[in-house]
């Protein structure tokens, strides 16, 4: 599967298209708050959170072959991290996201070694299981998280030290967008480097990665290490925008949602994890809002036709899109970025 | 495709989006507006009740019960005509977060009604109380929420039904208590409420067990160490699915007769009492409402219930006909749909008759009201909650 | 000593009920794991469909029992070949493909279920001569239980047996070690892998059917019980039947056992054992075939 063909390719073929896609995908997603309702505004907010956390789990699963269950725990230990700092030391955002981040990478260090001791359905399951610990531990730690009843209290975060605290839903869409930005950067940038190149060898053929002096496992955990850093960062974004955190932000629902949205989205590709999101956050916070209580159903739907018209997510690239739509008519914003 | 193509493509997308959003003008720059002002002499309320997973049950009970209300009263409150919009409250704080905003930000409702979780109802303090939107929640209600100007409760705080029947355990059982919750804070309200009346009153704790929620569906391990512990009753809390099967293993380990058992009302309310069948028959449990009370206004309200849904009335579809009672008398008050009115108005309500009889507000905006000792017992062959006795007024 | 085994005797009988359920579950999902390399998600499904299928059909007679069981069967064999057909155009695709459309299905199929049974929890009587508690060594323990252990058990060893010793066993475990190999030899692999996806999704109806007094049908089951198979099989080791026994007794009794030793640690255990297992021995207890 060529899946991260598209961030290679549009840098080397297309650079004026790919200047144009930038162009036009930055404008639209500025243009949001002025154009949506708050209620809008607020679930693309949701969806750029869950993008960074996608990417997340891009990175592990898509770039590196190690499929998780347990990015979620990060994602938590970030937005208690992030909701704690707020509470009680520096409601500026700069400062939340920072500690947040270390918070993630600690965390990741302390448990990657037990999780790359697996790979394939066993890093699965121990991720499924330092996931599924860090739940019921945040529901049991009360004193330090609220327990089971979840963080509230969470002060307005704050951009410029002496400025006031975001309370607008546009202007906390805006904060968010640009940290996910900046992530996105980030991430691509290290899919660039050498260091991504190894990482992508290491899903395609470790043992030859190995037998030619590679040491996998420090890769492996690297790897393990950033995306749980960049976990902690979405995390720190949530416990921002939503102003409350609850051990359910830990639980095997997010974990998994993540992972579908990173297999809808088109595994490997980091645009196409960002878009996996925005669907899956979609259907089932707005669609599954109109059609009362069916958000589940929907979802079940998302995922099996994806499965089946889209081999390949939705960044599977021309062939599939061509032959769904074999005249090629398509005003789906899905069908025009194809690499 | 080539290059032109896609341009082509992007700016009808982004055209297409622009199109969408004026009609309903932007969150920044615009008003704000999706839902749009109600028409003269109609109020837009939110029903915030769970209508998938786990509680979707209680949600049933909460939604008919305000339906009966409203069907009582021509379809309005206060005189105003009533539009209801419902939300779907899930399973999760997330979930239930996520549709709270929606009744505020988009719907643009003037109140709003419901809750079961109490993650879900700290999750959304914020949101009421800053955009100054009253919530009349009809269940959920952590023992935390002291301070909050926007929000209240017509059921109860989550620790009194413990708070109720710590004494009177404490002086009718002769030996010690063990305690067997759900782990998660509604559980461990519910213990520390109980050992609030219960210590002072010389009872005797043997231990304290907390039960993975909701994962646990085999009671086995826990009932074998409540039985050999050699406690002489047992004080638990658990409702819904998790409720059902702890009733049936109580019995089925032969923990019934040998142990007498105690627990908040939740435990034998509604639904369950069916799926537990004969094991429940025996069990104590305290509730502030029982569809046998003695008054004119409950069996009025029974009557309705019952030829609506065919199911006698729950505390909980009682705490949200409450609500719907509650939201007339401040929107009369008010006079109009105005929600900051409509929250004082609600403040200066001084007693409100109820199925379960006159309750006052206390200063935390919950109920002052009398709590009822009840037992599982069969009624003309059919297993039912009976008040067997008075525990007192709480809320005070 | 004696005191503390009369004291946890009976929680170590539970953790063998229980652990034969989980068995009766768990094998399927690791055969077709080994052998299809599907990670079918809508395996809990089939579960709550054969315990859906017992509250529906037995109505405390030894006679709505057989019913459940024959109708449990057909849903088994429905059910298997439809999942087996929806993931027949996926080979070769990879595992998350795979559970991404079965987890899809799993959703669906679970709203479809919620609709037709509602919300609650479902307590399912037994025939009405086992709904009662017998003693086992001055403890009261339900009857139907300790029935349960012995068909569930005869169950197993019939499933052990025909895996390892029969021809056709021979056969499925070849086909679970190299594919290709057995192909070359002429044996239509096709069969042999719908074959095994139906009897993987008929134990697990069937176990629906006998586990509903057990673990009640109700929404949120499916889940619960395919994160248990899950756990399971990755302890006992993917595509081996001798693992997913091994597996199944060992959580078992962690759940049960274990939970009574040390109750204050009950939400952590379960998880806790796979991790320490899956950390000293990535491939499981006994893997068969794959490394």
């Amino acid at each position: 599967m060529s899946t991260d063909a598209g961030l290679r390719s549009r840098g080397r073929r297309l650079p004026l298209r790919t200047a144009v896609l930038v162009a036009v995908v930055t404008v639209l997603l500025l243009l949001v708050p002025w154009v949506f309702g708050a209620f809008t505004v607020m679930t693309f907010t949701r969806a750029l959170v869950f993008a960074v956390l996608a990417m997340s789990v891009n990175l592990l699963t898509g770039v590196a072959g190690m499929p998780t269950l347990g990015q979620a725990a990060y994602f938590g230990v970030g937005a208690y991290t992030g909701a704690l700092v707020g509470i009680h030391w520096s409601e500026l955002g700069v400062v939340q996201l920072a500690l947040a981040t270390l918070a993630g990478v600690v965390a990741a260090v302390l448990t990657g070694p037990l999780a790359i001791r697996g790979r394939g359905v066993a890093f699965l399951m121990i991720t499924l299981a330092i996931g599924e610990i860090g739940y019921t531990a945040a529901g049991r730690l009360d004193s330090v998280t609220g327990g089971t009843d979840g963080m509230s209290g969470i002060p307005p975060v704050v951009v410029t030290p002496g400025g006031s605290g975001l309370v607008n839903e546009g202007l906390i869409y805006y904060y968010v967008l640009v940290v996910a930005a900046v992530s996105y950067a980030a991430v691509a940038v290290l899919l660039r480097s050498p260091f991504g190149l190894t990482l992508r060898g290491l899903r395609d053929n470790e043992s030859r990665l190995r037998s030619v002096g590679y040491r996998t496992d420090s890769y492996a955990l690297a790897a393990y290490v950033y995306a749980g850093g960049l976990a902690a960062l979405a995390g720190s974004l949530w416990a921002s925008s939503q102003r409350f955190v609850a051990p359910g932000d830990l639980g095997f629902e997010i974990s998994a949602l993540a992972l579908l949205a990173v297999i809808v989205g088109g595994v490997g590709s980091m645009w196409g994890a960002c878009l996996g999101a925005l669907l899956v956050v979609f259907t089932r916070d707005y669609l599954g809002q109109q059609l009362s209580g069916h958000a589940p159903l929907l979802l079940g739907i998302l995922f099996v036709l994806t499965v089946y018209l889209l081999p390949q997510g939705v960044a599977g690239g021309r062939a599939q899109w061509r032959r769904l739509f074999p005249k090629d008519h398509g005003g789906d914003p899905g069908t025009v970025t194809p690499t | 495709m080539t290059t032109r193509r896609t341009t082509y493509l992007l700016a009808l997308t982004a055209a297409s989006t622009l199109a969408l959003g004026a009609c309903g003008g932007g969150t920044l720059g615009g008003g704000g507006d999706e839902g749009g002002e109600e028409a003269d002499g109609t109020i837009k309320i939110g029903l915030l009740v769970p209508q998938s997973g786990v509680y979707k049950s209680l949600g049933d009970d909460m939604r008919a019960g305000f339906e009966v209300y409203l069907e009582e009263h021509d379809n309005t409150l206060g005189g105003l005509e009533v539009e209801v919009v419902l939300a779907d409250e899930g399973e999760t704080a997330e979930s239930g977060k996520a549709a709270a905003d929606k009744l505020v930000k988009q719907d643009q409702v003037t109140v709003v009604t419901g809750v079961v979780s109490s993650a879900v109802m700290n999750g959304v303090v914020d949101l009421f109380e800053t955009s100054k939107i009253p919530l009349v929640g009809s269940n959920a209600s952590p023992t935390t929420l002291t301070d909050a100007e926007f929000i209240w409760r017509t059921s109860y705080v989550n620790d009194e039904p413990g708070e109720a029947l710590g004494a009177y355990v404490a002086e009718n059982v002769d030996g010690g208590v063990y305690f067997l919750a759900a782990d998660y804070q509604a559980g461990k309200d519910e213990v520390s409420g109980f050992k609030k009346s219960f210590e002072p009153a010389g009872g005797e704790t043997v231990d304290e067990v907390y039960t993975p929620f909701p994962a646990t569906t085999n009671f086995q391990p826990f009932l074998a160490n409540a039985k050999a512990s050699g406690a002489e009753a047992l004080f638990s809390f658990y409702a819904g699915g998790a409720a059902v099967e702890f009733v049936k293993q109580y019995d089925q380990f032969g923990l019934k007769g040998e142990i007498a058992h105690y627990s908040a009302g939740f435990l034998t309310e509604g639904g369950v009492l069916d799926g537990q069948g004969a094991s429940a028959e025996g069990t104590f449990t305290a509730m502030n409402y029982n569809y046998d009370l003695d008054n004119e206004l409950n069996a009025s309200f029974v009557e309705a219930y019952v030829a609506k849904t065919d199911r006698n009335p729950t505390t909980y579809a009682m705490a949200s006909y409450d609500a719907a009672k509650v939201l007339d008398l401040a929107i009369e008050a008010a006079g109009e749909a105005d929600p900051e009115a409509i929250n004082t108005a609600i403040g200066e309500i001084s007693e409100i008759e109820s199925p379960r009889g006159t309750w006052t507000w206390s200063e935390i905006g919950t109920p002052v009201q009398t709590w009822y000792l009840r037992e599982v017992k069969e009624v003309d062959g059919t297993l039912t909650n009976v008040i067997i006795d008075e525990l007192g007024e709480l809320g005070g | 000593m004696t005191g503390w085994l009369d004291a946890h005797l009976v929680s170590m009988v539970d953790g063998v009920a229980y652990g034969l359920l989980l068995f009766t579950l768990a094998v399927g999902l690791s055969l077709v794991f080994g052998m299809m390399d599907v990670l079918n998600l809508a395996h809990g499904t089939l579960y709550l469909a054969g315990a859906y299928t017992a509250y529906a059909l037995s109505d405390g007679s030894w006679l709505g029992l057989l019913v459940a069981l024959l109708v449990g069967l057909l849903v088994g064999l429905a059910g298997g070949g439809l999942l087996a057909a929806a993931v027949a155009p996926l080979q070769g695709r990879g595992h998350l493909d795979q559970a991404a459309l079965t987890l899809g299905i799993a959703l669906i199929a679970a709203e479809v279920m919620a609709m037709f049974f509602g919300a609650e929890v479902l307590p399912t009587a037994p025939p009405g001569s086992l709904a009662r508690s017998v003693s086992v060594l001055d403890h009261s323990y339900p009857l139907y239980r300790l029935v349960f252990i012995a068909v569930a058990g005869v169950l197993a060893v019939l499933v052990y047996l025909a895996f390892e010793r029969s021809s056709v066993g021979a056969l499925v475990r070849a086909t679970v070690a190299d594919r290709d190999m057995v192909r070359a030899m002429g044996v239509d692999t096709r069969k042999v892998l719908f074959g095994v996806f139906a009897f993987g999704a008929v134990l697990a109806t069937v176990g629906g059917v006998l586990g509903a007094p057990i673990i009640a049908p109700g929404p949120g089951i499916d889940d619960r019980v395919l994160v248990l198979s899950l756990v399971v099989i990755v302890i006992g080791g993917l595509g081996s039947v001798r693992g997913a026994l091994l597996g199944a007794l060992l959580i078992g009794q962690v759940q049960t056992l274990g939970v009574a030793l040390t109750p204050a640690f009950a939400p952590f255990l379960l998880f806790g054992a796979m991790l320490l297992v899956l950390v000293l021995r990535p491939q499981g207890l006994s893997s068969l075939g794959r490394a």
